[in-house]
């Protein structure tokens, strides 16, 4: 079994020019995808010989990104982008993420703390959700003294939402736990800022230097109809998806809560989504409707992702595109039907801006009503704390998320601006990297802006196609375990194989942590004895040969953060023009050759 | 006759065969083996020297079709493969003595079996005579194949 050595350790640095695959690019911490496919593709076919390998690829994983093992059940955004996309099927890398998940996380107790000392600085982390523990890890691995203050008795904040169906809660559990005890955070449960004289002037004169707010957003957003509050969400028989899913969540309703009612769930975001697939299996009768169209590729297309569209259609949830909600009317108190109009446009150029057609207009009658249109911040607390500008908006760099107003303080996650866990836990790794330069009195901005470049597909002579990834029938998973089967051992290392590597191999580096060569050996041209013929050209799979003027001849050349050192162009190339540089096969060639005589 | 050891010389793709054996034994147990990188990197001029310097016999063995992790390395390997043995008996040397096989073996212990088996038909062959005709070939430069699609 090969075993990953520190040599192969990837880089995604600033350099002027940053090429990776598309896959990690999407990404917004910038996971090292292709070097894991490549890594899960080279795996033992027996489970008791892969796990060795399945933790070394973990272990790597988890150094940059401790919610791996969650990314597996519920992101993917990675996917979003993948080259193979256009040829048959997205790599289901979140799925071979989840595969390693499913070893790692019963592993995770067994990896052990961060070996630093903490000298640094004292930092407080507000508000325990993804964005909030991924930089308070990664401050802690830097050797800052980080202290969490969670506003509840639990870490990771919204992600206790996601209904188990989706993501164990379990490996949320073990994660987050994991997580504190390797990196060694300090965490103050039931801490909620604004509260019980908790103020950032406190958490200053305690000796805090910076501080990440990550508070998220605790409040369901109100319904409005036309910039006013619609009239009717104090009935009964009116609640939101935001607290309905938190006491879900708590275990606070009872299975067949919803047996026998007619649940409308109002909203089109994956949120709305685990509302109604979370009422369908607790025996209500659900129909989502939302102001956006069937159509996801059009400007106002719904914003849930595809499979929760796909499951709840399959599980016999209703949606109506298209449609507003005017008004909410009741009857002796409880809620008994709405009203929607058409909605015919959703966004302008100015953002979110709804226009209706009140002619075209149908009611919907139900017995519950569960508005799930988004969240809020705590608006208040930020006022309070001096974080908004004059036109209520959180007034924050982009680049370094620092705090115009209080520059000690930096601000990420959904408080700024909602998003996918992912993406919180991003800003939570920018965070990481201000708070260190601001208490280290360096340039906050210097090398930041990162434009990547990303690759198209390689030229191949065939494409294999997506595997399915089977789902429990709808009749079978009215219950909230996981429906989507896993991985085989066997799949999950097809699947990795069917990656192209599109990316360079600079930013993967697989083959050279497991020793199957020395270095990347780049490949160069003799312009004096190169014919510019193009042979090379044609023969490279990832467009990195290629011919240029050089005074008044044609040479061929080679970018280099193209090249995967494959040799194919030197092997056609008809003048011997091109050679690998140190290339240790060489000597391997001419030490058999010398012997055979 | 029975005196006669074919030398075999036998490349190997590291992405298929033998990547979770430990590399050193390999090297011991199979005689001139050359793990390579991909077989697309192995030039006909590889081949051809290996004849040179005392091999009777080359093998080659690369990624199953569709899976070489430079896209069509081993497919090139295959075409290059099957176009020299053209060539090897249009002046009358055994085709036998090239082969490629597209397969995949992890734990490698089916290569020192290939490359046995390709001694036992090398052995009814006799030794290379390509030396031989070495004056009718043509020149190495000519010979090497680029690489057509």
């Amino acid at each position: 079994m090969w075993k990953t050595e520190s040599v192969g350790v990837t880089r995604a640095d600033t350099a002027v020019r940053q090429c990776l695959p598309p896959c990690q690019i999407k990404c917004p911490i910038n996971e090292d995808i292709q070097r894991t496919n490549v890594l899960i593709s080279l795996l033992p076919e027996d489970m008791d010989s892969a796990r060795e390998g399945i933790i070394q690829i973990s272990d790597y994983l988890y150094e940059k990104n401790p919610f791996f093992n969650i990314c597996g059940y519920i992101c993917g955004i990675c996917e979003l982008e993948c080259n193979y996309k256009s040829k048959g099927g997205a790599i289901r890398r979140r799925l071979l993420k989840r595969f390693l998940s499913d070893v790692y996380t019963d592993h995770l107790k067994e990896r052990g703390k961060f070996g630093i000392s903490k000298n640094k600085e004292k930092v407080a982390v507000i508000g325990g959700g993804p964005g909030g523990l991924m930089c308070a890890y990664h401050l802690s691995k830097k050797g800052y003294n980080v202290t969490i203050f969670e506003a509840s008795d639990r870490l990771g904040g919204a992600l206790w939402l996601v209904p188990d169906y989706r993501l164990p809660k379990d490996v949320l559990q073990t994660t987050v736990e994991n997580l504190v005890r390797i990196a060694g955070i300090d965490v103050k449960y039931n801490s909620r800022l604004g509260s019980e004289g908790l103020t950032l002037e406190k958490l200053e004169k305690e000796g805090f230097k910076a501080a990440f707010l990550a508070t998220g957003l605790p409040y369901p957003r109100i319904l409005t109809f036309e910039g006013k509050t619609v009239e009717g969400q104090d009935l009964s028989g009116v609640m939101y998806g935001h607290t309905y899913l938190y006491e879900v969540s708590h275990n606070n309703i009872r299975p067949d809560y919803f047996k026998g009612k007619k649940v409308i769930v109002t909203g089109g975001g994956n949120v709305a989504f685990d509302v109604a697939r979370s009422v369908k299996r607790q025996g209500g009768d659900v129909i989502v409707i939302c102001l956006e169209c069937e159509d996801k590729d059009c400007k106002d297309g719904i914003p849930a992702d595809e499979d929760e569209i796909r499951g709840a259609w399959e599980e016999g949830i209703r949606i109506i595109y298209s449609r507003g909600v005017r008004e909410i009317v009741g009857q002796d108190g409880k809620f008994k039907r709405i009203d929607c109009p058409a909605c015919i446009s959703v966004f302008d150029e100015e953002g979110f801006n709804p226009k209706f057609d009140c002619t075209d207009c149908i009611d919907l009658e139900g017995d519950v009503l569960i508005i799930t249109v988004g969240q809020a911040p705590d608006r208040p607390l930020l006022q309070k704390e001096n974080l908004l500008n004059e036109r209520g908006r959180l007034e924050v760099d982009h680049l370094t998320l620092q705090s115009s107003s209080v520059p000690w303080v930096f601000i990420g996650g959904d408080v700024r601006r909602v998003g996918f866990m992912i993406e919180a836990m991003g800003e939570g790794l920018m965070a990481t990297e201000s708070i260190d330069r601001y208490l280290r009195g360096v340039d906050m901005r210097e090398g930041r802006r990162r434009d990547y470049e990303a690759y198209e597909i390689p030229v191949r002579r065939d494409y294999k196609p997506v595997p399915e990834v089977p789902w429990m029938p709808p009749e079978d998973r009215m219950h909230f375990q996981m429906f989507e089967k896993g991985f085989t051992l066997k799949e999950a290392i097809e699947e990795g194989k069917r990656c192209v590597t599109c990316g360079p191999c600079l930013s993967c580096k697989a083959c050279v942590s497991i020793g199957f060569q020395k270095s990347l050996s780049p490949v160069e041209v003799d312009t004096a004895t190169c014919s510019g013929c193009g042979h090379c050209v044609y023969v490279c799979n990832y467009g990195a040969a290629r011919l240029v003027n050089r005074g008044d001849k044609v040479v061929s050349e080679t970018d280099m953060f193209r090249c995967k050192s494959c040799g194919m162009c030197v092997v056609a190339c008809p003048s011997e023009a091109r050679k690998m540089v140190d290339e240790d096969i060489a000597d391997t060639i001419a030490k058999v050759y010398a012997s055979l005589s | 006759m029975s005196q006669y050891k074919p030398k075999v010389v036998c490349f190997s793709c590291k992405f298929s065969w033998g990547y979770l054996a430990d590399e050193a034994y390999l090297s011991r147990e199979i005689e001139n083996w050359i793990p390579i990188i991909c077989t697309g990197k192995i030039d006909t001029t590889h081949i051809m020297d290996a004849f040179e310097k005392g091999a009777d016999g080359v093998l080659i063995l690369g990624c199953p079709e569709g899976d070489c992790h430079y896209q069509d390395g081993n497919y090139e390997a295959k075409k290059r493969v099957y176009l020299l043995c053209r060539i090897l008996e249009s002046i009358g040397i055994e085709k036998e003595r090239v082969k490629i096989e597209l397969s995949s073996d992890p734990e490698g212990r089916r290569i020192s079996k290939l490359v046995k088996e390709m001694k036992e038909e090398l052995a009814k062959l006799g030794p290379w005579k390509g030396n031989v005709v070495a004056e009718k070939m043509p020149q190495k430069k000519e010979i090497k194949a680029g690489r057509g699609k």
